[in-house]
């Protein structure tokens, strides 16, 4: 969960890129590093503990920091999780703290049980901290609209979106950084407005 | 789910202060506070231009991954890891439930006095987080000065060249 340091005035949150294997989660992150527009020292470097062939191995990390706010600096860490279904144990472990998540789903019409079975992985390892998706704002970004072999958005919508409260959905093709800022931007306004709604007085 | 909503600036004098004579204690280079979800809390020590960020993130990872394998050999009290260098240690102590205290020290110090000290200042610190979280569990941030529907308040991409 968020962290507000008084002292040195900075609101840190995490965001967490969940989705199947291969699916875009990575790319994003890269995405993001190398066409944000910030002020000098405002973005750490992209860190992959990735395996030999670039599959993520334990997380993709990237620290970056956006707008100010009444004096307190917002840092963002933006973490990847491996796809892999036999990484479950690491997936566990980067969730732990989790504020906000853009669950990237691969679009081709043959990768359809692995987002399904990759977002029911993700309800599951919630659960097993005592969170649930009702709680944590989440937005899903549709990856790879540019292959031929691609689903309706409205299939990818009832497949992924059909719980009782809809979510913000994005077409990306994140290979190109299309739909990467605009799911960024939306997960960072629910993950704020949370902050609006749950805001009380100060500490001097 | 136990968390750390608000530090004030008593809560960060209070561990840095306990960090500095830490640190001088043990001859370390530097300590940090790090939650287990990866943030860095704050820290304390000549550790120049160290991405301080990142080492946080990646301590809170890796004992994280070795809590785990404890959890997979049955053995509840993995509550350290130690990392050796040619030059340079790391060892990664658990504070409580949610945070953890990475030390940075040279070849020069022995692990042994690092440990010794190093249970002190956890109870310390440990202490002092207890009283952050139990003085305003709810604790938020006001934004209301913010304005969400404008995206220059937001990510913003380079224009093409």
């Amino acid at each position: 969960m968020a962290i507000i340091n008084q002292a040195t005035k900075e609101l840190q949150v995490k965001i967490v890129y969940y989705g199947p294997a291969m699916g875009g989660k990575t790319t994003n992150l890269v995405q993001v590093h190398d066409h944000v527009q910030t002020n000098a020292g405002n973005k750490g470097k992209l860190v992959s503990l990735a395996t030999s062939s670039d599959r993520t191995l334990f997380f993709d990390f990237l620290p970056i920091e956006a707008m100010t706010i009444k004096g307190f600096k917002t840092k963002f860490q933006l973490y990847t999780v491996p796809g892999q279904v036999i990484y479950n144990t690491t997936r566990q472990l980067v969730l732990r703290g989790v504020d906000g998540i853009v669950f990237v789903a691969d679009s081709q019409f043959e990768k359809m049980p692995e987002n399904v079975e990759s977002f029911q992985n993700l309800m599951d390892n919630l659960a097993a901290q005592k969170l649930n998706l009702a709680e944590i704002p989440y937005v899903l970004q549709y990856n790879k609209r540019d292959l031929p072999n691609v689903a309706p958005v409205e299939y990818m919508d009832f497949l992924l979106n059909n719980r009782e409260v809809q979510v913000p959905s994005f077409a990306g093709t994140a290979h190109k950084c299309e739909g990467v800022f605009e799911s960024l931007n939306m997960i960072t306004r629910m993950l704020l407005q949370k902050f609006i709604n749950q805001s009380v007085p100060q500490y001097a | 789910m136990a968390t750390l909503p608000q530090l004030i600036e008593e809560d960060i004098r209070q561990l840095d202060d306990a960090l500095a004579e830490f640190i001088r204690q043990a001859d370390a280079i530097g300590a940090l506070i790090i939650d287990k979800g990866g943030f860095l809390i704050t820290h304390k020590g000549d550790m120049g231009e160290l991405d301080l960020t990142t080492i946080g993130a990646l301590a809170s990872g890796a004992f994280m991954a070795s809590q785990t394998i404890a959890g997979l050999v049955n053995e509840k009290n993995f509550n350290s890891t130690f990392q050796q260098g040619e030059k340079f240690s790391l060892y990664i102590l658990e504070v409580d439930e949610e945070c953890l205290l990475a030390i940075i020290f040279t070849s020069q110090t022995g692990l042994g006095i690092v440990k010794y000290y190093s249970s002190n200042v956890a109870s310390s610190i440990a202490k002092q987080l207890t009283a952050a979280r139990v003085r305003n569990p709810d604790g938020g941030f006001d934004l209301s000065v913010l304005n969400l529907a404008d995206p220059k308040e937001l990510f913003r991409k380079k224009n093409k060249r």
